[in-house]
């Protein structure tokens, strides 16, 4: 199809329709058929790692303090609530819809955990009400997708009539001027509060790393004899070496420095606890995303609803599923969000609806199309660090918070021109 | 999503009768106007009928529910305060804020596009002329200061337009990004989170602003202006139509003329008579038609003839029905694009400082909040009868919608519902918002013009 439209597409771009990395024998010959691709206009994650480093680079010579290992952690602690959104929003976007109310979800999350746990209230044990909140998000989103998807109202429309109601529904449930989860005589408040302000013990963190390595280093390993000794096409030995080892040597630095003393007096070293849970998100949405058969339905809606429909793609149901994650990933968010804030009050409430515009912001800049059918949940956590590490560095510098605004405006728009510009270079863009 | 999703080449007028088969008989008589084919004032109320019956409703809706909203408002209101004449003084006020803000959003939905920057842009606007008269600042005369914000709000319009027409960023992203960014920059002009300014009820220049909504017009000039307005509308009608039936051109029933015009009257007596009851005590008398209420008129009445009766305005049209179509055609949709998102941020421009003068002349950070605003005005589009699908609606849909929402806001504020006060702000508009949207939805389905999977 794609040849019978742009019949000026250079061999180059036509390559890029079949994933020449599948068919790579060699590292060199992996590189340049990825170095195709990226000329193609797919240019993955590339651009938002450029965007890291520039990012770090332009922070670290205006102010010496932004790569010290203490803002670090910092921006990472900052940067994860921005990566859970862009990662709930990705479920929207690769369908081609987008979900305005992640923002509120989120608040609505953070207010019905926090309720749930209040000891002079319902008092539940802290896992209940974690697991209630995810449920009800859940719904909220359910709803919103099956509005989208059975009845083919506008993504944009019902999300934005779904915020305004929960903004409402979430002052409700306040009821007061503030729900606090902060008294830590508690223990369900304590866990709460310890999930975004806690941290493992050094050892831990190392212990840790090296399970998780060594178990994904030997699960890619299997996987891939398993696939040479069954004759299907395998990525060069040297490309998965290469892997792991950079994947080794990212988590080796990560610990390093959450592992540095980062307080100002006493001790706080450690990996926080929110990192490997932020991981733990990533690898199931990509797992569901690259591996399952839903997963799949999902790109091929994005990339083409009918046709998708025509091979027998249930699109209602898809759909739902795809809003329903995008809650319940937003409820996630919601429960770090209490757990950061402490406190939530109206004024929060309100905030929360901003948060919006850096998901999608983090999703677009991270490599997701606007358009469906592009895009992993990796991008939303690389778009999530940009947005954090922007927040952070303008922070450190005592710029005002309205020139953040502005900020990370403009690098939005820079990420969606980027993206209608690639694929206008792309042969699918018709 | 909205953006392209009307750029299936499907949707061409021809093609819609030969997809829907199972349609009846109304949706295929709803392709020709029966309107202005009608020779009889039966005639014409039977083809409207069938209109309506072809999901083609029109206002009709929208004025139902403005009636079944002060019906319900004033019954369950605590003294049923709602119609009394200060309050409904005080809705026209607030309404006429997302009147504008709706028109300006209009031209844009008609386009199949979206605007999120309007409450910032017009926030912007009015932060802009209010700088302007500033004294000691710039002190520049009020309708320079007025004019320069429109020009300004104007190209921001065509910037982010030219992003959207020539880029082909999708418009909901380009302007949301155009909302953070002006956002922000609202709060540079103010002069920081804390920054406020304000036009002054006593000195000459600065009091034109604060009087735009604010002041008020004598009951006995608003007769007069009201029997100028009226008369002059009702002549021009009646000429063309006499006109248009010597040439023998095909005109509405003059009975329907007459009806029409008659409406008209009826609607600004009615308007003029509530707002010339004393609202204030018997020591100082309040009364007279708010300056905004002809203001509002004056942009409806403009926004009208540009869409309805100018070549621009047909190609406004033409591009929200098919872009493709009008391109083969010879539209040039970069032009017509660009412009629209022009005129669409001056017309927020407009409102915003509407909105400043609303609130009695103070502009701080914490006046409106933009994300609210451009809720609101799409809601009051889309509420007033405008396609979220692009190519239908006009300027009277945004100014109902905006009534609606503004006597809604104002209504559940009058409920003294104490802590409930505050969620119901935003899950009203929110669940009217939705249900507008639904209506939108399913009457566009029964026509069989939307062929979204």
């Amino acid at each position: 199809m794609s040849d019978v439209i742009d019949p000026t597409a250079a061999p180059a771009a036509t390559a890029a329709d079949v994933p020449p990395e599948l068919l790579a024998q060699s590292l060199r010959q992996y590189f340049r058929a990825w170095w195709l691709r990226v000329r193609s206009g797919d240019s993955g994650v590339l651009p938002v790692v450029l965007a890291i480093v520039i990012v770090a680079i332009s922070f670290q010579v205006a102010n010496s303090k932004f790569l010290s290992a203490q803002n670090l952690v910092n921006l990472f602690e900052q940067s994860t609530v921005y990566m859970l959104l862009a990662m709930a929003e990705i479920f929207a976007l690769l369908l081609g819809e987008i979900d305005l109310s992640v923002g509120l979800v989120m608040a609505f999350g953070a207010v019905v955990v926090a309720q749930l746990v209040q000891p002079n209230g319902l008092h539940w044990p802290w896992w209940a009400a974690i697991a209630v909140t995810l449920l009800a998000c859940a719904a909220v989103g359910a709803i919103q997708g099956w509005a989208v998807a059975r009845l083919r109202m506008p993504s944009f429309i019902v999300t934005l009539g779904g915020l305004l109601i929960l903004e409402g529904v979430c002052i409700v449930l306040l009821g007061g001027s503030l729900v606090s989860i902060g008294n830590s005589r508690f223990t369900n408040e304590r866990v709460l509060y310890d999930i975004f302000n806690g941290w493992f013990d050094p050892v831990v963190g190392w212990i840790l790393l090296v399970v998780v390595v060594g178990a994904a280093v030997t699960g890619v390993l299997l996987s891939e004899a398993r696939k040479r000794r069954n004759g299907l096409e395998t990525p060069p030995r040297s490309l998965t070496a290469l892997k792991i080892v950079l994947t080794t040597v990212a988590g080796i630095g990560l610990v390093a420095i959450c592992n540095v003393n980062r307080a100002h007096s006493g001790t706080i070293e450690g990996v926080p606890y929110i990192i490997p849970i932020v991981l733990v998100v990533l690898a199931a949405w990509t797992v569901l995303l690259q591996r399952t058969r839903f997963g799949r339905y999902v790109y091929a809606i994005g990339g083409n609803p009918e046709a998708a429909r025509r091979a027998g793609v249930k699109l209602v149901s898809v759909r739902i599923w795809a809003f329903v994650l995008a809650s319940l990933t937003s409820g996630i968010a919601g429960v770090l969000f209490v757990s950061w804030q402490v406190s939530i009050t109206t004024n929060i409430i309100k905030a929360a609806n901003s948060y919006v515009l850096l998901a999608v912001a983090a999703a677009v800049i991270g490599g997701t199309s606007l358009f469906g059918g592009r895009g992993r949940t990796m991008h939303g956590v690389l778009g999530g660090l940009v947005i954090g590490g922007i927040y952070n560095g303008l922070y450190l510098l005592g710029v005002q918070s309205q020139w953040i605004d502005v900020v990370v405006a403009a690098v939005l728009l820079a990420a969606a021109a980027v993206d209608v510009l690639s694929r206008r270079g792309a042969p699918r863009q018709a | 999503m909205t953006a392209h999703s009307g750029e299936t080449p499907t949707e061409t007028p021809g093609a819609r009768t030969a997809v829907d088969f199972a349609a009846g008989h109304e949706t295929a008589g709803a392709d020709v106007p029966a309107g202005p084919l009608a020779q009889s004032l039966r005639q014409y109320f039977r083809a409207w009928g069938l209109q309506i019956r072809s999901g083609n409703s029109g206002i009709l809706p929208v004025v139902l529910a403005v009636v079944l909203v002060a019906v319900v408002f004033e019954i369950i209101t605590p003294e049923h305060a709602f119609l009394r004449p200060s309050n409904l003084v005080y809705i026209f006020g607030l309404s006429t804020v997302y009147m504008v803000l709706a028109m300006a959003e209009t031209v844009v939905l008609l386009l199949a596009e979206i605007d999120l920057s309007v409450g910032a842009v017009a926030l912007i606007g009015g932060v802009i002329a209010f700088k302007l008269v500033q004294q000691p600042g710039p002190g520049w005369p009020w309708w320079a200061a007025i004019l320069a914000t429109l020009a300004c709000c104007g190209v921001i319009g065509a910037l982010q337009g030219t992003l959207v027409a020539r880029l082909k960023i999708p418009s909901f992203v380009v302007t949301l990004g155009g909302f953070l960014l002006f956002s922000g920059i609202l709060v540079v002009i103010l002069g920081g989170a804390n920054g406020s300014l304000s036009v002054s009820s006593t000195a000459p220049n600065q009091r034109v602003i604060y009087d735009l909504v604010q002041g008020l017009i004598p009951p006995v000039a608003g007769w007069v202006a009201l029997a100028v307005v009226v008369g002059i509308a009702g002549a021009a009608l009646w000429l063309r139509a006499s006109a248009r039936r010597r040439q023998g051109l095909v005109t509405p029933p003059a009975s329907l003329i007459a009806i029409r015009i008659a409406l008209v009257a009826l609607v600004g007596v009615a308007v003029v008579l509530v707002c010339a009851v004393n609202r204030g005590t018997a020591l100082v008398a309040v009364a007279g038609v708010p300056w905004v209420i002809p203001i509002v008129f004056v942009v409806l009445g403009a926004w009208t003839l540009l869409l309805q009766r100018t070549r621009f305005g047909r190609y406004v049209y033409a591009i929200g029905g098919n872009p493709e179509a009008a391109r083969r055609a010879g539209v040039s949709l970069v032009a017509i694009r660009t412009w629209s998102f022009a005129l669409c941020s001056a017309t927020a421009g407009l409102g915003g400082i509407l909105l400043g003068s609303f609130f009695y002349g103070q502009y701080s950070t914490n006046t409106s909040d933009p994300g609210q605003l451009v809720l609101y005005s799409v809601g009051a589009s889309v509420i007033g009868g405008v396609s979220l699908f692009g190519g239908r609606g006009k300027a009277i849909h945004g100014v109902l919608g905006g009534l609606l929402i503004g006597g809604i806001a104002y209504g559940v504020s009058l409920l003294n519902l104490g802590p409930l006060a505050s969620p119901l702000e935003y899950i009203v508009p929110g669940g009217v918002l939705l249900a507008a949207v639904l209506v939108d939805v399913l009457s566009r389905r029964g026509t069989g013009s939307v062929t979204r999977v």
